[in-house]
């Protein structure tokens, strides 16, 4: 990567740079992490086991729902630890349902699974959170969330008194979750956080999170258990888990320009219904839920946004360039939220059209204090003889 | 250092302490009496409150999920039972050959596109192969080496593979019949089993492999079924098969076979496999003559050796017998025991004991009322003494010995099987019991393994688990290695300071000079216990060589056997006698108990029924035997008793009559004869079980170790015992 690159490469990309006219901005950063501008997803199921069908079929119909309301696939990371469509037990081949009456399919033609089978791991999930991949693994498998994402983490699974488990043989526990979040508010990998777990215990997996700006939302409290919600006698297993049919109940009212507010979503749990008392961690969160749209973590904004980050310099990796291009195709897509400061950010692009000319200027002259010069003075000479010659030719 | 410490007095008279554990010890051996009783007392209360202790049963094995699914099984399928019925009876009056059944078997197996083969076995005698305890595996094609052509059972196999499963396990079902004389109750099982054959072969939810065997039952069910299962785990290579010779007639049965059976598609003599199996369910249909208000089934668990299947598999069959189908379950209880008088007393004095309890906290739970006590105690001892034998109580048996969960399901139908309202929906019943086993079983994703392997039942719904029914043994066994440690002391104390008060006093007057050879005079009486128990493994070895004699009946045969143990006896003590006396009755008690004490905890390894059966017998003969001459020497009253416990426990403890008193117990007196220990006999080695060692290594020589004791010369030589 920091090897040099040849001069006609530096000068097609400065050109392209020209082309697409992106502004380099010189405001500082803070600015920039107040600003929401993109979603994304990741749902984990952490069991495996026929037994265990429920889960996947939770976490599936998380996924449909929230590529429902908005957030793309190559924005929503999905981890099922088994498959249950293509299980032997499973009475409908390759299908997968959250209802006994079989109208909705979960497992139809659009799913795509990022992290399955043994892949879901603790350690694959801190490393998607985190960010710290091998430099192999491909970039659909990455959480790339930025300090303005908003990020959706649900996980349903098998818990306990501060941990949940995964796969029947290892355990997050709730200092591990605390310590990844911390790690990603660190590293501004986002804005803000809504953590939905549905386990037994579940809120006492957040028991140890620190960082502001994340919201968690647990099926039950510590001693609690969280019950599936009803049986598929022709499946022969539980197809969902209480706490996710109602939240999926509530959901199906909605759609991707609705405003229910996070406060209504809490206030949709009913203990009796849910045998258990769902738990809201507010503490780290500064708005108030009455006013935050559940859409602002279940759908999904496509504001693009260049921070300084993409553009430190022009030796920076070939492969970022061409995702530049994809956000910009997205710069005219409808917004979903009505954030405060987007007309700013307009005015600020206006003011700050001219500036790629300086910049290319400042390039230029950067280049030529380099050792490139001297191809660069070298070509000069060259061209100046050759207009010496045209000019003295065409004058005389 | 402490001496180096206290300098100007030194403390002469005091000895330095020695660690808890050893004052623990030595308190308790110089209380042996005191404790022996307390524990045996204690181990008694105990074992009788097991009934109370017992626990309801509970499905431990997530995965199982019995009853989730509603069961496919439908009229549909019932009529196809009958259907299937109506052909065997037609071809069963014809009474043709033995194939018959086997032919229509097949022809429908191949129809609903299932894999078919025939497995031809042929019946082995009860043989004793006095190496083959602990190893049940061996090749039946030795066995057909030696047996006549003529002889051979033809199982009928169909294996349906899960569309999508990886084929590495199977669920096999299994329904005897046979083959010569099918009467209507049999042919139901069958109808009922390809009913649920033909159901599984359109399900698709199959996980794993369902394999039936129509076993022919002609030479009994466990023989065919164990054959079966023999050659299913040990796969006979074709290079080696010309050497094992399995005659030439074999292979033109075989043809023979092929000619008689006509049955379509290829491969039908070639045995198939289907991966390890997950369960085996052995189900047949019993017309009872008793009618009852509910259709009922029997459970039958215990295979060889006390092994029991795994508790969830009990577990599922009752749930969803009682709970979706409504039937009545049952398992083996003993009857004489239900109209014992005292065992009502026990009862009544218990619920007054559990109300008393509840009265003082409600939170104990104790209440269990006297009826609900006689029978759990009578299921309870039925589960103990079927344990014990170590004999299994149906063909389910053959699979525990490849550590497969198999048991034995026996559906009795509440009106006559005649009426065919009442057939259908008695096959409704049981069609939707088993498939709903199966699908619960199909779901598991390992073995059995989360439940209770080892466990008593005193009910259908109820287990003593193995932590509790330990405690009654333990209790009985304790006392043991203490009054041997006591006896040992006391004796050795004796020799080394006669000044020193001996705590039993009496017959110590066997002279000085003997007693004072030193601490390894217990030499001389481990060596006579030894002795014992040499003969004891003669005595065990003796009916092999008696069964290559051309003797017939059992009596001659039994008694022949006592006899020459009884000469080889005598021989022994005409050898060795001259020193048996020489070590004094305490020492030799010792080293029996620490060896009975011995063989009884290594034998509740291996059954632990029989070593709590055991117990209950040889620790009481091993605590009280006193020379008889001793015993004289006490008061009048005193004499009466220990004279008459002594002698009731030496007659009880010796193995046949104890043998006698448990089958009469059971069973009934009458049948009992003399040729019948010598079948019994035989019946405990021809399943290798361990019971048969016990008795005979461990229960009897103490038991002539005691009788040793008992007519123990107490002072000077006498003749022998």
């Amino acid at each position: 990567m920091a090897t040099r690159d040849p001069v006609m490469t530096h000068w097609s990309r400065m050109f392209l740079l020209f082309l697409v006219l992106v502004p380099l901005t010189s405001s500082s950063p803070s600015s920039w992490a107040t600003m929401h501008n993109n979603n994304w997803a990741v749902l984990v199921c952490t069991s495996r086991f026929w037994f265990n069908y429920r889960h996947m079929a939770n976490t599936l119909s998380l996924y449909r729902t929230v590529k429902r309301l908005g957030i793309p696939d190559e924005r929503i990371i999905l981890m099922l630890a088994d498959d249950m469509a293509c299980n032997a037990r499973n009475n409908y081949p390759a299908q997968v349902f959250n209802n006994e009456n079989h109208q909705l399919n979960l497992y139809g033609d659009n799913v795509e699974v990022d992290y399955r089978g043994y892949e879901v791991t603790v350690e694959n999930f801190l490393r998607v959170l985190t960010g710290r991949h091998d430099p192999a693994v491909p970039r659909s498998k990455r959480l790339l969330s930025d300090e303005g994402s908003h990020i959706l983490l649900y996980m349903t699974g098998h818990g306990g008194d501060e941990f949940l488990k995964f796969q029947d043989s290892e355990e997050l526990q709730s200092h591990d979750l605390a310590d990844a979040v911390r790690q990603m508010k660190e590293k501004s990998r986002f804005k803000e956080l809504l953590i939905m777990v549905d386990t037994c215990q579940a809120a006492t997996l957040f028991s140890q999170l620190q960082s502001p700006g994340v919201l968690a939302i647990g099926s039950s409290m510590k001693g609690e258990n969280s019950y599936s919600h009803h049986l598929d006698s022709n499946i022969g297993v539980s197809v969902v888990d209480r706490f996710t049919f109602y939240t999926l109940a509530f959901f199906e009212k909605l759609n991707m320009y609705s405003n229910a507010s996070l406060r209504s979503l809490f206030n949709s749990y009913n203990p009796s219904l849910l045998m258990s008392t769902a738990y809201y961690r507010m503490d780290l969160y500064q708005r108030p839920s009455s006013e935050v749209p559940v859409t602002s973590f279940f759908g999904s904004v496509m504001k693009t946004v260049h921070t300084d980050a993409a553009y430190t310099g022009v030796s920076m990796p070939s492969e970022m360039e061409g995702s530049l291009f994809i956000e910009d195709g997205e710069h005219h897509r409808i917004m979903l939220e009505n954030e405060p400061n987007q007309e700013n950010l307009g005015n600020e692009e206006a003011k700050e059209v001219h500036c790629p000319y300086h910049a290319w200027l400042k390039t230029l002259q950067g280049r030529l204090d380099d050792t490139v010069a001297d191809i660069l003075l070298r070509y000069g000479f060259g061209t100046m003889i050759l207009l010496l010659a045209i000019s003295s030719w065409l004058s005389s | 250092m402490a001496a180096e410490a206290g300098d100007g007095k030194p403390q002469p008279g005091r000895r330095p302490r020695s660690r808890l554990i050893v004052r623990l010890g030595a308190l308790l051996v110089a209380h042996s009496v005191l404790v022996s009783v307390v524990c045996c007392i204690a181990g008694s209360i105990a074992f009788l409150l097991l009934p109370v202790l017992a626990k309801n049963t509970y499905v431990s094995e997530n995965a199982l999920m019995p009853g989730s699914a509603n069961p496919m099984f439908s009229s549909h399928d019932v009529v196809e039972a009958n259907r299937f019925l109506k052909e065997i009876l037609d071809r069963g009056s014809a009474k043709v050959t033995g194939t018959e059944i086997a032919k229509l078997i097949g022809q429908h197996v191949v129809d609903v596109g299932a894999e078919l083969y025939y497995h031809k076995f042929h019946p082995h005698g009860n043989q004793f192969h006095p190496l083959h305890f602990f190893s049940s595996i061996t090749n039946t094609m030795e066995m057909q080496y030696n047996s006549s052509c003529t002889l051979f059972g033809l199982n009928s196999v169909g294996i349906i593979r899960a569309p999508r499963g990886d084929g590495k396990e199977a669920i096999v079902l299994v329904t005897p019949y046979n083959s010569q004389n099918i009467g209507q109750s049999e042919a139901l099982s069958l109808g009922l089993a390809f009913s649920i054959f033909s159901l599984l072969s359109r399900v698709t939810w199959l996980a794993k492999d369902i394999v039936w065997l129509a076993a022919d039952s002609r030479y009994g069910e466990y023989t065919a079924v164990d054959s079966w299962l023999k050659d299913y785990h040990n796969p006979l290579f074709l290079s080696n098969s010309g050497k094992i010779g399995t005659g030439v007639c074999f292979e033109e049965n075989i043809l023979h076979l092929l000619d008689q059976l006509k049955v379509k598609g290829p491969g039908y003599n070639i045995f198939k496999r289907a991966g390890t199996m997950a369960a085996a369910l052995v189900f047949k249909v019993i017309e009872k003559k008793e009618k009852e208000e509910r259709d009922s089934l029997t459970i039958y668990a215990e295979a060889s050796n006390g092994q029991m299947p795994n508790l969830d598999l009990i577990n599922i069959v009752h749930y969803l017998a009682v709970h979706r189908q409504g039937l009545r379950v049952k398992i083996g209880s003993m009857h004489s025991l239900l109209k014992a008088a005292w065992l009502k007393f026990v009862g009544e004095m218990l619920q007054l004991f559990g109300k008393l309890t509840k009265h003082l906290n409600p939170k104990w739970k104790f209440d269990i009322t006297s009826a609900e006590y006689v029978e759990g105690t009578a299921t309870l001892a039925s589960s103990i003494y079927y344990q014990a034998l170590g004999v299994p109580t149906g063909s389910h048996g053959a699979f525990r010995d490849y550590q497969v969960d198999a048991i034995t399901l026996e559906l009795s139908p509440r009106f006559s099987l005649n009426n065919e309202n009442n057939r259908s929906a008695f096959l409704l019943r049981g069609g939707r019991l088993i498939e709903g086993v199966i699908r619960s079983v199909n779901n598991l994703l390992e073995k059995f393994h989360q439940s209770f392997f080892l466990y008593f039942l005193t009910a259908p719904h109820k287990f003593v688990s193995v932590g509790v029914y330990m405690i009654p043994f333990a209790l009985l066994l304790a006392p043991l290695p203490i009054v041997s440690a006591a006896l040992f002391s006391g004796n050795d104390n004796l020799g080394v300071s006669t000044e020193k008060v001996n705590q039993e006093p009496g017959c110590i007057g066997s002279s000085d000079t003997e007693l004072r050879s030193g601490s390894w005079k217990w030499l001389q009486a481990a060596k006579v216990v030894f002795m014992i128990h040499l003969w004891a493994i003669i005595v065990s070895l003796l009916p092999y060589v008696l069964s290559q004699f051309p003797l017939t009946t059992p009596i001659t045969l039994l008694l022949v056997w006592a006899a020459l143990s009884i000469c080889i006896l005598l021989i022994f003590y005409l050898i060795f006698g001259a020193c048996s006396t020489h070590c004094g009755w305490e020492l030799l008690k010792s080293v029996m108990i620490a060896a009975a004490s011995t063989g009884l905890s290594l034998m509740s390894v291996i059954n632990f029924s029989t070593a709590q059966i055991g117990a209950m017998l040889i620790v009481p003969m091993c605590l009280l035997v006193q020379p008889l001459r001793k015993q004289m020497q006490a008061g009048v009253c005193r004499k009466a008793v220990l004279v008459i416990c002594n002698l009731t426990i030496a007659v009880v403890g010796f193995p046949p009559v104890a043998l006698l008193i448990a089958k009469g117990v059971c069973e009934d007196f009458g049948k009992a004869g003399v040729g019948a220990f010598w079948e019994l006999a035989q019946l405990l080695w021809s399943w290798n079980s361990a019971t048969y060692l016990y008795l005979l290594w461990i229960h009897l020589p103490c038991w002539v170790l005691c009788l040793h004791i008992l007519l123990y010369p107490c002072i000077g030589r006498s003749s022998k015992a």
